[in-house]
């Protein structure tokens, strides 16, 4: 588990993170989001002991944040580099005894990882010839390949064709169900959505909100439902009386439409169906539960 | 340490694969024996044996020139003058190597000349002139003074002052072994100069590569300055061990088949008589042909000196290296840091001076300072040392060789911090400022 209490970074007078106290908890796929210069960088520099608090204290499995535990983990970092005159393998080795492998079990595990990403031919290249996905894959298999028990990754996906990120959100996947914590910042909304237990918003060093995604996104329900019925428009119309409010409505095929439809008051998915259900008969009610894109863009503009 | 020592031996695998730096490993040091066969040949070059003519049409010289005649010059006289061109063409004088023309004018303007074929070696040369002149000189002594020769020539010695130090008197700090001092000094300089370099340009690549930032979520910062330092240190010894076994190697092969000549006992001897004679004589000639050959091969204390190097070239590096790993940790890029590193290479440069005015005032309050100042300690430790140090002296220069590893590890610290506070500040200008920031923040 790691803990942060009151965490403040201020550079030269700039405030970059304010008073950040959050806990992010073993196992849990871990999103930090945020707009550019948000301070999301920086909090994740702080969990890799880059950089240290001004004020406040990080804890990691309750006892303050070390070298050690900070060696045990693997990172990603935004800016990424390698050197380029080594080769992938060469260089993959020496990232692995930086992280306390041997040199046996960094090629081991080296060579698996490259080959789990369909970059075994490259292991005697240099790496100044690969291609730029290609340096970034090796790049992650760096962070990863001494088996971290919690993994921290900045900006990921930036790079990446559309490929690779799938590649690289099913190995996401997989740490997951190996019960890994993986903590990363991106601005790829869809990934937050499809990923992450909790995530922490943060804007302008200040963590906005930090909760589990589906009660993020409750947080940020409109009441608003989708349904599809079969009969009368008409019908459909007068059912929905005061309660509900239709926003749209759009005929599928004969008989058969699509409508979305606003809650007056706070009226529920048995609400919708018990209302309507009488006048026509319905194939589908949907509540409209925002995606973590909308919560971003409202939780900005909020505290904007 | 293990870290440590993971970043050093990749810092000395990148410079390993640097072929300008594999070129200079060999042929570095084959340049330096080239040049000192160069120096040893320089004094014989050209002709070593001659048959030279002397034309005497006055017979000043009464058909006489040196009492012992030697193997390599043999002189003949002829009564009458010889002109040039029948000197050069005629197939009498073909079998003559060289005319030397003595008239009566050669008592008044002290001017004869000496025609050659080919050019004699400079101790031909010298032997070749110390002839004609002590001959010339006996003639003189006999035609206006009632002198003996030996009387002559004692009072013609000039009143020699040997300058010697109080501290000093017998001399024994001997200027030329001072100068291999200050030339390995001066060696460990241009080691540390170069390897000191590629230290700060391979902290700015990293840091310009971005490749700091993973590194450091592995390794503590001083680590990773002492990487830095270690493969460069492990890339200097390479160099300078392939340098001493080439040299070395280089001078062997010299001495044993290249110049055997000069090492005879006959030619060593030879050299001494002929230096003794002329230095008696009160010529102020040059005393040995090859005093360089008898310095290289004879004096010099390699047992003593090689491993003294090693031992204050770890120490000097170290003190400069953390140094030039502190400008490394400073600067933005590879470009920047110019105004950071004036006050490296002044302090190389003031250990060159340190070098020299050690040599010249060996006892200086100056010399005194320089020999405890950590930056030059290591110059003015090889002149002691080359020179000769008494128990007393030299565990004071070790006593300095740990002033210098702990100035060295300080400034270590203190560029890991540097490197730390900016490792996120790239393409920054370096200023003061930021630099003070850095050593101050946490």
């Amino acid at each position: 588990m790691i803990e942060l209490e009151g965490v403040t970074k201020v550079f030269h007078h700039k405030v970059a993170l304010d008073d950040v106290t959050l806990t992010i908890l073993p196992g849990q796929v871990f999103g930090l989001i945020g707009p550019n210069g948000a301070g999301k960088t920086t909090l994740i520099r702080l969990l890799n002991q880059i950089l240290t608090p001004t004020k406040g204290s990080i804890r990691f499995a309750g006892v303050p944040l070390n070298l050690k535990h900070v060696r045990s983990f693997g990172y990603l970092p935004e800016e990424r580099g390698l050197y380029r005159e080594m080769k992938v393998l060469e260089h993959l080795i020496f990232l692995g005894q930086l992280r306390g492998f041997s040199k046996s079990e960094a090629a081991h595990s080296a060579t698996l990882w490259l080959d789990k990403f369909n970059a075994g031919l490259w292991s005697n290249h240099k790496i100044s010839a690969l291609s730029k996905g290609m340096a970034q894959k090796v790049q992650f298999i760096g962070s990863v390949l001494h088996n971290p028990e919690v993994l921290i990754l900045d900006e990921p996906l930036s790079g990446f064709d559309p490929i690779n990120v799938e590649l690289l959100l099913e190995q996401i996947k997989t740490f997951k169900e190996e019960g890994k914590t993986v903590i990363f910042s991106t601005h790829n909304m869809n990934s937050v959505d499809e990923l992450c237990d909790e995530a922490a918003l943060i804007d302008k060093g200040i963590l906005v909100a930090k909760d589990r995604v589906s009660a993020l996104r409750s947080r940020f329900k409109s009441g608003a439902f989708r349904v599809r019925f079969r009969g009368s428009k008409m019908a459909f119309a007068h059912a929905l009386w005061t309660w509900f409010e239709l926003l749209s409505c759009t005929e599928l095929s004969e008989g058969v439409y699509e409508a979305l439809i606003k809650s007056r008051g706070d009226y529920q998915f048995n609400d919708v169906f018990s209302r309507l259900s009488e006048d026509v008969k319905l194939e589908l009610i949907e509540e409209q539960i925002p995606g973590m894109q909308d919560v971003f863009l409202k939780l900005v503009s909020d505290e904007n | 340490m293990k870290i440590s020592w993971l970043l050093a031996l990749r810092e000395f695998k990148e410079r390993w694969a640097n072929r300008s730096f594999r070129w200079m490993l060999f042929f570095g040091p084959l340049l330096i024996v080239g040049v000192i066969y160069l120096l040893l040949i320089s004094g014989n070059q050209g002709a070593s044996a001659m048959r030279v003519l002397i034309a005497d049409p006055v017979n000043l010289l009464d058909g006489k020139i040196v009492s012992n005649p030697t193997e390599n010059v043999t002189y003949y006289f002829y009564d009458d003058y010889v002109e040039m061109d029948a000197f050069r063409e005629s197939p009498k004088f073909r079998e003559f190597d060289a005319l030397i023309e003595v008239n009566e004018k050669v008592l008044i303007n002290k001017k004869s000349f000496l025609f050659y074929r080919d050019a004699p070696s400079l101790a031909l040369k010298m032997k070749l002139k110390f002839d004609l002149e002590r001959r010339v000189e006996e003639v003189l002594i006999a035609q206006f003074t009632s002198l003996k020769e030996e009387e002559f020539r004692r009072i013609k010695q000039p009143l020699n002052i040997d300058f010697r130090n109080v501290d000093d008197p017998y001399n024994q700090f001997n200027q030329e072994i001072s100068w291999v001092g200050f030339s390995l000094g001066y060696l460990m300089m241009f080691f540390i100069a170069v390897f000191g370099t590629n230290i700060t340009r391979s902290i700015n690549r990293e840091k310009a590569s971005r490749i700091s930032e993973v590194l450091l979520a592995s390794v503590r910062p001083y680590q990773l300055m002492i990487g830095k330092i270690g493969g460069n240190w492990l890339a200097s010894m390479l160099q300078l061990c392939a340098w001493i076994i080439i040299v070395g190697a280089g001078l062997y092969l010299v001495k044993e088949f290249v110049i055997p000549e000069f090492f005879t006992p006959e030619y060593l001897q030879g050299i001494q008589v002929r230096g003794a004679e002329i230095k008696d004589l009160g010529y102020d000639l040059a005393v040995a042909e090859n005093d360089q050959v008898n310095l290289v091969y004879q004096r010099i204390n390699y047992g003593w000196l090689i491993p003294n190097f090693i031992l204050f070239f770890i120490g000097t590096y170290w003190v400069f290296a953390s140094f030039f790993t502190a400008l490394g940790a400073t600067s933005g890029d590879t470009s920047d840091g110019q105004q950071f590193a004036v006050p490296i290479w002044l302090l190389l440069g003031l250990s060159i001076f340190a070098g020299y005015n050690s040599m010249a005032f060996p006892e200086s309050g100056l010399t005194q300072f320089f020999t405890f100042f950590p930056w030059t300690a290591g110059m003015v430790a090889m002149i002691k040392l080359a020179v000769g140090v008494s128990t007393t002296e030299y565990l004071l220069l070790l006593g300095v060789w740990f002033i210098q590893l702990l100035t060295g590890s300080l400034l270590v610290v203190l560029a890991g911090r540097i490197f730390k506070n900016g490792i996120l500040s790239y393409d920054h200008r370096n200023s003061f400022k930021l630099l003070l920031q850095w050593l101050r923040k946490e």
